[in-house]
């Protein structure tokens, strides 16, 4: 009998893990993914692929962009929600009826409908809106001044205004995940920020500058944060898994640009270290600053949008503009004691020719089938997070000459 | 855990109901006579974990359990007042521990370091180890069961020399992992096994250098001066400082020891 006791003893605590409690409901209430049934869907969007989005968890505005003298009528929408979460679509006065996933919209002369996603539990929920509205069509030439920024709907960090034709209107750069590692950041403590009056003219200009990203940093050997400014997509959902991949580069372009002009200084932080936090012995930090041209859809008509991975080396690639640096034979980077990018501390415009390397198709070209990337960092390895923590690039007044 | 208190109980009455003989008594009292004291030299392994009770729903399956470490050292003074009465006292020494692998969904990380916080709501797989080396000062009441069986009850003290709790997380087997930032409508940020998300290292700083629960303990005497034992510790305060706010709910240590003694 008392052996029965000292079982019961030992077996106590394995009991005690068996005591699972019943599943709670979901709390989230996210639109995960929408798509527009369209017979023939290349009358109306450059890309098959462009009825289909993935909607990232930040995002609360659902664009759709279609050729600029097309106009799209009714069409069936579906959404892929969290599991058990319920959609509703709201009417202009704001009463909220169910939406059969699948039902016809009518999405012309721009209306933008307003949806609302409660939780299973129905405690949570989100807002969005969705519309599709039509292209505007470029000039070509851009010139960029950093003039226009204010803070992000958390207050946390800043986010400046971009041309139109790039995804959005909004520049992407790492301060949402520098968010996350860095709580206690002010707004001008970020990797990216404006710094007032002090471009070239006395004018507001862009200030990158490569940040420490403290404690939660160093747990997942991202010990720094480059400042950077690009156009496309920062996807903070994959900093951590997948860091190279958050940064999703480039929006559609139609014009073929042929040189870059920026105003640039660059003060280097003094201690370039690898992404273990160690002193890499006489190497010097450099700035990046750079612009590509790429092909986005492949022989399948599947999307191809450059990431940290393959920015500047992509056989995607048709034309590429950067700073100078060093290579190594087999065409990556080569870390240096004596860059060749001749930026200096002092204020100085430079002049990237846009080197092609293949044939532009001018159809294709026409046809959206081209993405245009621009560029900055104030650590060049920043991607892979090794750098100076310190190191600050100064940019303003770009300026991008096409055909 | 009704049924085990219901089992514990039950075997408690059905041991006082054991008719034996007086001679047997004597044969196996302390170490002669009825009366008297002495002294029990413990060694045993010991096997347990640390957890809040009952289990939060948002654990939703546990994958895998090991203990770790399992060594008791215990010396304990016992004396008796009459045939079935007594006392006993004794400082055991300790290293025990557990890693354990549970699915978790919705669970609420409130991470701190150095002024930085991180926290939200974690979906995936959670990982966690504890070690904790120290030393239980039981303070208990013997009961005679029958000659050979010894039943004692009581508080204890544990004092911690040194702790380690440990973890990290990453996506479970299905593939999902992710930390909703702030609340389960902020950014979701995805977590893999590739690259695991550790748990800071300040935890052990933010644990309770001592603990309070209650020792039962049952002796069986193999031979004169050979006993076989099996204990338990329940801690009965949260191993966490109270103003700890990275894990919401209250843990505590519960902990089985077996092994033989030497009694004298």
């Amino acid at each position: 009998m008392n052996k029965a006791s000292i079982v019961a003893l030992v077996a106590m605590p394995i009991l005690l893990a068996s005591c699972i409690k019943a599943e709670q409901a979901n709390t989230e209430c996210d639109i995960e993914a929408v798509s527009l049934h369209l017979e023939d869907p290349t009358n109306l969007f450059y890309h098959e692929y462009d009825t289909i989005q993935t909607v990232i968890s930040t995002e609360n505005d659902i664009v759709f962009v279609i050729r600029s003298y097309t106009n799209i009528q009714s069409v069936p929408v579906t959404f892929r929600i969290t599991n058990g979460a319920t959609l509703y679509v709201k009417d202009d006065n704001g009463v909220e009826t169910l939406f059969q996933n699948g039902s016809s919209i009518d999405l012309s002369n721009e209306r933008v409908y307003h949806f609302r996603v409660v939780s299973e539990d129905r405690v949570w929920s989100r807002d969005y809106s969705l519309s599709v509205v039509h292209d505007i069509p470029s000039e070509g030439n851009l010139t960029i001044d950093f003039e226009k920024y204010y803070l992000d709907s958390s207050g946390k960090y800043y986010i400046w205004d971009a041309p139109d034709v790039f995804t959005d209107g909004i520049w992407k750069n790492g301060n949402p995940g520098f968010k996350i590692s860095k709580s206690s950041a002010k707004p001008m403590d970020y990797p990216s920020t404006p710094a007032a009056g002090q471009g070239p003219d006395g004018s507001d200009c862009l200030k990158l500058e490569t940040c420490d990203t403290g404690p939660f940093g160093r747990m997942v050997n991202m010990r720094l944060a480059s400042g950077s400014m690009f156009n496309g997509i920062f996807n903070v959902s994959l900093a951590l898994t997948d860091a190279l991949k958050a940064t999703q580069f480039g929006s559609p372009f139609t014009h073929k640009p042929i040189q870059f002009r920026v105003w640039l200084r660059f003060e280097p932080g003094s201690f370039f270290q690898d992404r273990l936090g160690q002193l890499v012995e006489g190497v010097m930090d450099e700035p990046d600053a750079y612009v590509v041209l790429y092909r986005n859809e492949d022989a399948e008509g599947n999307k191809i949008q450059l990431d940290g991975n393959d920015v500047l080396s992509s056989p995607h690639i048709v034309a590429l503009g950067r700073l100078p640096h060093y290579y190594n034979e087999d065409g990556t980077d080569k870390l240096s004691n004596a860059p060749i990018h001749g930026v200096t501390n002092e204020w100085q415009e430079f002049t990237i020719p846009v080197e092609y390397r293949a044939e532009i198709d001018a159809e294709v070209l026409e046809n959206k089938g081209y993405s245009l990337i621009i560029g900055f960092a104030s650590s060049w390895q920043g991607a892979h997070f090794m750098g100076a923590i310190g190191s600050k690039l100064y940019i303003d007044n770009i300026q991008l000459f096409c055909e | 855990m009704k049924h085990i208190v219901f089992t514990i109980v039950a075997l408690f009455f059905l041991s006082i109901s054991a008719n034996a003989q007086e001679d047997r008594w004597e044969k196996w009292g302390p170490t002669t006579g009825l009366k008297g004291g002495g002294f029990i030299a413990r060694v045993g392994y010991v096997l347990g974990g640390t957890t809040p009770i009952p289990l939060p729903a948002e654990i939703r399956k546990v994958n895998g359990f090991s203990p770790r470490g399992g060594i008791s050292l215990g010396i304990d003074g016992y004396k008796m007042f009459t045939k079935r009465w007594g006392v006993s006292a004794g400082a055991h020494f300790f290293w025990e521990g557990f890693h354990t692998n549970a699915d978790v969904k919705n669970y609420y990380v409130w991470l701190e370091q150095e002024g930085e916080v991180t926290k939200g709501y974690f979906t995936g797989t959670n990982v966690t180890s504890t070690e904790m080396w120290g030393v239980t000062l039981p303070l208990l009441a013997t009961f005679r069961m029958s000659p050979k069986w010894n039943v004692s009850a009581g508080p204890y003290l544990s004092i911690y020399f040194h702790q380690t709790f440990s973890g990290e997380v990453f996506d479970n087997d299905e593939g999902i992992g992710y930390l909703r930032e702030d609340k389960p409508t902020g950014a979701k940020i995805l977590m893999s096994r590739e690259n695991p998300t550790p748990y800071p290292d300040n935890f052990p700083e933010k644990m309770q250098p001592v603990a309070l629960g209650i020792e039962i303990a049952f002796d069986w005497k193999a031979m004169k001066h050979l006993n076989v034992f099996g204990l338990l510790d329940w801690g009965m305060t949260d191993i966490w400082d109270r103003n700890f706010e990275a894990i919401t709910f209250k843990m505590y240590p519960i902990y089985a020891t077996i092994g033989a003694a030497y009694r004298y």
